[in-house]
């Protein structure tokens, strides 16, 4: 799979952080912050998240709705294409795309369970509106790589496939879609990275095995310091922020 | 508003012409790319219904569409909402190569079919390198443009198969095309059932009609071990293993030059590897391109220069009523019908969708399998006989080939 990832339209939409940070003009207007931008979407990941598990979808499908929903923010106002819409029908986009299909009809079932916000009641009617939207601002493009499974393969290669391991760096996928990593880097990179601050955290001597690996291994220093980061400032995340953000919105 | 944008844009860069047909999730209709001055087919896609949003089906084709740019691919030039549908532009196709195998006038040359399944592979072995599974491979999805170059199109039951171990519905392909191991109900398969089906189309293209032309799964597996002994434990290993397994009674081979008695021996050595028993010792499409059948003489023909069905009055669109309007409607999804008598058909019910597989094909048996059964000068004067029952259990559309034009597979009927 790693091998036509350099000729599908994920590689070729690659974009600069500079181009990711970027707040849409309407947004703007309504006071929203490069810092409220990127809370709202690491919220709205979490959200995706939080309801992938009651709809139960494989890991897959989540990290392709959120994704999904990263790039839609690259091209569309959160003013206009409201987040808390746009995060659950990004979910059942992803499903569809994903060959799991949930039915809509229990996605807002849970949906009204997990926001009981009286303001936001969202109906099957709107995800499916909300469904055409998303695909013309994906431009159709539909196909998402993702870390996983480069990540397996070279938790192998390596000889750190134990479970140990494997969960610590699986967890530091998941939580790389809190940031906007998928839409800059390639996503064997993203699992490097990972791999790399693991192995750190456990003591583990990799310096060879990166050595004999023919990448570019500045990329996935900055991939990793980039995610320790993020790390380090959520910290400093409290739900009043968000809901902050948030309101900023829709007052 | 947004959707005030959008109706502008089909007025603007696309103006409706004639509709072409109906489909499996809508309406296909001509339009001419105001842009490039291209003639384009538009497939509109119904939402509705079941209050699940874009067609799945739908969903699929354009997301492998989209990652699919080959010169034997169908071109996915653009997608757009209007008025709360999906539409889906593609490039126009003149005809297919059902239609170019039914017509009588049409003579095929080795170099022709060389040339027409050499373009069938190349399509093929892109959509392998790039991981994607065809599964519905079969001449009425093969489409032809007008400079002859040969198309592979309809995705919508095409597949991603990255991920080993990965558990497929085996329901897959038009039962005439669909490989040994998918009869015995497997789930795990890979590249090696685009193999089969191809190698469907390449004995159909030599023979000019449906190579095995089972009416039932357990047909279907007789007509093939028929056609090529029943297979044994040391050519097929795993057979015995696979979930619908069931013993036939032992037949002999015959030999191959027998049922094609036309073929060069390049030709039955290539045909032979790719109608291989065990999907793990078929052919694959990279190899096949690389036979020698395709380097010894004749060469395949350059696609402009090979036969193709006469350009049909393509513009008046009340031709294509007139005669195919009233009389050929479709059977609605999942249903049979029976079309009326003609010489060497009883009647005729077709598969609908693609995914369910109750192909309910009758035919006489006796001599079905003759070309002199095969409905008489289809060719020309196609479409004044409006009705003629496809002999195929393919989802529909033969009877309209004739209007040298489709993108669908399933049209209904026009309107």
């Amino acid at each position: 799979m790693a091998a036509n990832f350099w000729t599908s339209s994920h590689h070729k939409q690659l974009l600069d952080q500079e181009e990711v940070d970027v707040v849409h003009p309407l947004d703007k207007e309504r006071g929203i912050t490069l810092d409220d931008f990127k809370l709202i979407k690491m919220h709205m990941a979490t959200y995706i998240w939080r309801l992938a598990q009651f709809v139960k979808v494989r890991q897959r499908v989540v990290a392709t709705a959120v994704a999904y929903m990263r790039r839609v923010y690259t091209r569309k106002s959160m003013t206009e294409y409201d987040p808390r819409l746009v995060a659950p029908t990004c979910l059942y986009l992803a499903s569809k795309a994903e060959e799991s299909t949930v039915q809509a009809r229990l996605l807002v079932f849970y949906l009204k369970k997990l926001y009981a916000d009286e303001k936001h009641r969202y109906e099957i009617k709107d995800i499916l509106e909300m469904e055409m939207k998303i695909l013309e601002a994906l431009n159709y493009y539909l196909v998402v790589f993702h870390p996983y499974r480069a990540l397996s393969q070279l938790l192998q290669d390596a000889g750190l496939n134990d479970i140990s391991m494997t969960q610590l760096t699986w967890g530091l996928v998941n939580d790389t879609y809190k940031m906007d990593l998928i839409l800059v880097h390639a996503p064997h990179l993203i699992a490097l990275a990972c791999l790399y601050i693991a192995s750190v955290l456990r003591e583990k001597d990799t310096t060879a095995w990166f050595e004999e690996l023919r990448v570019d291994m500045n990329v996935v220093k900055n991939i990793s310091m980039e995610i320790l980061d993020f790390y380090e400032n959520q910290r400093m995340i409290t739900d009043d922020r968000i809901i902050a953000a948030l309101s900023k919105l829709k007052p | 508003m947004a959707e005030l944008d959008l109706s502008k844009k089909v007025a603007d860069r696309y103006l409706k012409r004639e509709v072409l047909g109906e489909g499996t999730y809508g309406v296909v209709y001509k339009a001419i790319d105001t842009k490039t001055g291209q003639k384009v087919a538009i497939k509109k896609i119904r939402l509705g219904k079941q209050k699940e949003g874009v067609n799945f089906t739908a969903l699929r084709e354009i997301k492998l569409l989209k990652e699919l740019k080959d010169p034997n691919i169908i071109e996915l030039i653009d997608a757009f909402p209007h008025k709360g549908n999906l539409h889906l532009v593609f490039e126009f196709m003149e005809t297919d190569l059902e239609a170019v195998i039914r017509d009588r006038n049409i003579f095929l040359s080795p170099g022709d079919i060389k040339s027409y399944l050499q373009m069938t592979l190349k399509g093929l072995a892109y959509c392998h390198k790039k991981w994607v599974l065809h599964r519905d491979m079969k001449p009425n999805n093969l489409l032809i443009g007008s400079n002859g170059q040969l198309k592979l199109a309809d995705f919508g039951l095409a597949r991603i198969f990255g991920s080993p171990d990965r558990k497929f519905t085996h329901q897959v392909f038009a039962r005439w095309y669909r490989a040994p191991e998918l009869l015995f109900g497997t789930k795990q398969y890979g590249a090696g059932v685009d193999v089969w089906a191809a190698a469907c189309i390449f004995a159909e293209l030599l023979l000019r009609r449906p190579f095995l032309q089972g009416s039932s799964d357990i047909d279907q597996l007789g007509k093939i071990f028929a056609a090529f002994g029943t297979p044994t434990a040391s050519q097929w290993p795993d057979m015995p293993y696979l979930p619908d397994y069931v013993e036939y009674q032992y037949v002999p081979a015959p030999p191959l030059r027998s049922l094609f008695p036309m073929a060069s021996d390049d030709c039955l050595d290539l045909l032979s590897k790719m109608f291989t028993y065990d999907p793990k010792a078929r052919i694959s499409v990279q190899q096949a391109l690389e036979h020698r059948y395709f380097s010894s003489a004749p060469l395949p023909t350059v696609p402009d220069k090979l036969p193709r069905p006469a350009p049909k009055r393509e513009s008046r669109a009340s031709d294509f009523n007139s005669h195919d309007g009233p009389t050929v409607l479709s059977p609605p999804r999942k249903s049979k019908r029976v079309m009326p008598e003609r010489e060497g058909f009883e009647g005729n019910a077709y598969k609908v969708h693609k995914i369910d597989d109750h192909v309910d094909e009758i035919r006489l048996a006796a001599g079905g399998n003759t070309s002199g059964n095969e409905p008489v000068p289809l060719s020309v004067d196609f479409s004044i006989f409006g009705a003629k029952p496809p002999n195929r259990p393919t989802i529909n559309s033969t009877d309209r080939t004739h209007l040298k034009r489709k993108l669908d597979l399933e049209f209904q009927h026009p309107e």
